[in-house]
């Protein structure tokens, strides 16, 4: 175990996108909110005065809007990374090199995956949660002058809120990384495998197995398998409606009293156990297994040096 | 001390193409041993099988372990160097120097940045700024800093000028071979290792032709340039090779005593290059 932080490191040297990237999405947005951060809004105007017995989230919402751009690049950058780990080093003779070092294909083929599948977008909801705090810094900084509801902004700040924000981004990262886990490593296969083009070996096979269904059978179950995996994911990890809002209504213990705007962000809006239930999380995970072994083996014996 | 590599009956096809028939060798520690064949012979394949990286049928036995299965172990005892340019280009060398500290239980960190300060390489270059030849400095160097018992080259120092193929083999004979430690290089330029080699094994489509140690070669051939007359009476001893050279007629042969050739003109102890040269024609079809 000494040796991982080094093979770790050695992925980032590689791949410096990976986190060069998350760094100059936080620089820009915090440039911009210092330079375009004041709020030109009057709040003198009484329709923007909230009197509901609850706040809006809006801590929440304001650190989940922090967190899109750098999940949205995340997930490109862990997809091209993953592509490409195992592929790079066959294109540049490299395995030679670390293959003459001792350690072995599966902990090679492990480390990747574990960059890929799990660091990266976990890199990504540190400097994303690091940035929402320099960020809702800065917006306080630029806008003490501005009263809500005759407060200052700073007011609006609540840090429980944002830690919850957090252990929920944190969740929701741990059941992507389950749910994903057999494309992260069907991406692995087609590195180690594909001779030349991986990103099209990556694709191709795919589309053409919704094409080749839709012709043979009429159907498309592959295609609603493919696409609709994200909605799923949210819905088997989270308690959800059909329109994709909380589901306050499903949950058995819903608190007397409590109401749905402020059960939105909560703990009890996550629903881990509907989640390992799922039969198709597990015959993913199984899949993964299943491709990564076969990942290891071809990385082992194949010989095209 | 134990046998280093015990090579038995190793086969290897690719396709249809019998890459390796039935080679067997043993190498002892503390040899330099040139593996010698032409392009496509199958010395990188019998490498690839020594070092675990390619399948193969028969057995071998590195440092008493079977190297497909053991490749992990394996690795932390053997070096090998595959040709030039296989670090990665964006790989600076420093952090070429923490990655091999970091993974190589027996990487003595302080060796190789000693040897690096003989050089002109710049701990923050990237590899692929640097030119083949420091490239290869760089990969020496790393692999001198570790303590391992067999070091494996193929080709070491193909591409390299003549100053950095020379500082190449003086540094591996300063600084790394001693009586413990066994060298297998493969190398199609005869004549760069001739100085250096304790044993030969030539390998010729995919078959040991030579197997002998750099010490026997004196007792067991001999090169015969015939003096005029006497080519019908040294054509008699049965010479393996006979070539003409500016109307000279040179016989190399084998197993055949001094002094039965001695009267029959000018006799030496043939170069590995000579020897290397006859011994691949012979074979051939």
């Amino acid at each position: 175990m000494k040796a991982l932080p080094i093979q770790i490191q050695r992925e980032f040297w590689e791949h410096r996108g990976l986190w060069i990237v998350p760094l100059a999405i936080a620089g820009v947005l915090l440039l911009a909110v210092a330079v375009f951060g004041h709020i030109q809004f009057d709040f003198s105007n009484a329709a923007t005065h909230y009197d509901g017995p609850v706040p809006p989230p809006l801590v929440e919402m304001v650190v989940l809007g922090w967190s899109v751009p750098f999940f949205l690049a995340a997930a490109i950058q862990a997809t091209a990374y993953l592509v490409d780990c195992l592929y790079g080093e066959r294109r540049d003779r490299s395995i030679l090199f670390w293959r003459s070092m001792p350690v072995t294909d599966t902990r090679s083929v492990l480390v990747k995956l574990l960059v890929g599948l799990a660091l990266v977008p976990l890199g990504a909801a540190v400097i994303a949660a690091l940035t929402s705090l320099l960020g809702s810094a800065l917006l306080v900084l630029r806008n003490h002058d501005v009263l809500i509801n005759g407060r200052g902004v700073v007011a609006l700040w609540n840090t429980l809120s944002w830690l919850r924000m957090q252990a929920i981004i944190f969740y929701g990262l741990v059941a992507a990384m389950l749910w994903y886990a057999p494309f992260a490593a069907y991406l692995m296969l087609v590195s180690v495998w594909a001779r030349r083009s991986p990103y099209v070996w990556a694709s191709v096979p795919p589309v053409l197995l919704i094409i080749l269904e839709h012709m043979i059978f009429g159907t498309n179950y592959l295609g609603r398998l493919f696409a609709g995996g994200f909605n799923e994911l949210l819905h088997l990890a989270f308690r959800l409606d059909e329109h994709g809002d909380f589901a306050a209504g499903t949950m058995a213990n819903t608190p007397v009293g409590s109401d749905v705007e402020n059960l939105r962000f909560s703990m009890q809006m996550l629903s881990p156990l509907n989640l390992l239930a799922s039969v198709r999380l597990w015959c993913g995970l199984l899949a993964a297994g299943a491709l990564l072994a076969l990942t290891i083996r071809l990385r082992r014996y194949r010989d095209d040096s | 001390m134990a046998t280093i590599i015990e090579a038995s009956n190793l086969s290897k096809r690719y396709g249809s193409f019998l890459a390796l028939d039935q080679v067997s060798f043993s190498l002892q520690p503390g040899r330099i041993v040139g593996l010698i064949g032409r392009n496509g012979a199958g010395k990188t394949t019998v490498l690839k099988a020594i070092l675990g990286l390619t399948p193969y049928q028969g057995s071998v036995q590195v440092l008493g372990m079977e190297p497909a299965n053991h490749r992990n172990a394996l690795m932390s005892q053997v070096c090998f160097i595959a040709d030039t340019a296989v670090l990665p280009r964006w790989l600076t060398v420093a952090h070429a120097i923490d990655y091999v500290a970091g993974v190589h239980p027996r990487f003595d960190r302080k060796r190789a940045e000693q040897v690096l300060a003989t050089t002109s390489i710049r701990r923050g270059s990237r590899v692929g700024e640097l030119s083949k030849g420091m490239i290869t400095q760089l990969h020496l160097a790393l692999i001198l800093a570790i303590d391992a018992r067999l070091l494996v080259l193929d080709e070491p120092t193909l591409g390299l000028d003549l100053v950095y193929r020379r500082q190449f083999y003086d540094a591996l004979l300063n600084d790394y071979f001693d009586n413990e430690r066994t060298i297998l290089l493969t190398t199609h330029q005869v004549e760069e290792v001739e100085n250096l080699l304790t044993d030969v094994l030539f390998i010729d489509r995919g078959r040991v032709v030579l197997d002998a140690a750099i010490d026997d070669l004196a007792g067991r051939f001999q090169q015969l340039t015939v003096a005029p007359g006497n080519i019908e009476a040294a054509r008699a001893l049965t010479p393996f090779h006979v070539r003409e050279l500016f109307g000279r007629t040179i016989m190399l042969f084998e197993n055949q005593p001094a002094e039965s050739l001695a009267g029959l003109g000018e006799l030496r102890t043939p170069t590995i290059a000579d020897l290397f040269v006859a011994k691949m024609q012979v074979a051939a079809p």
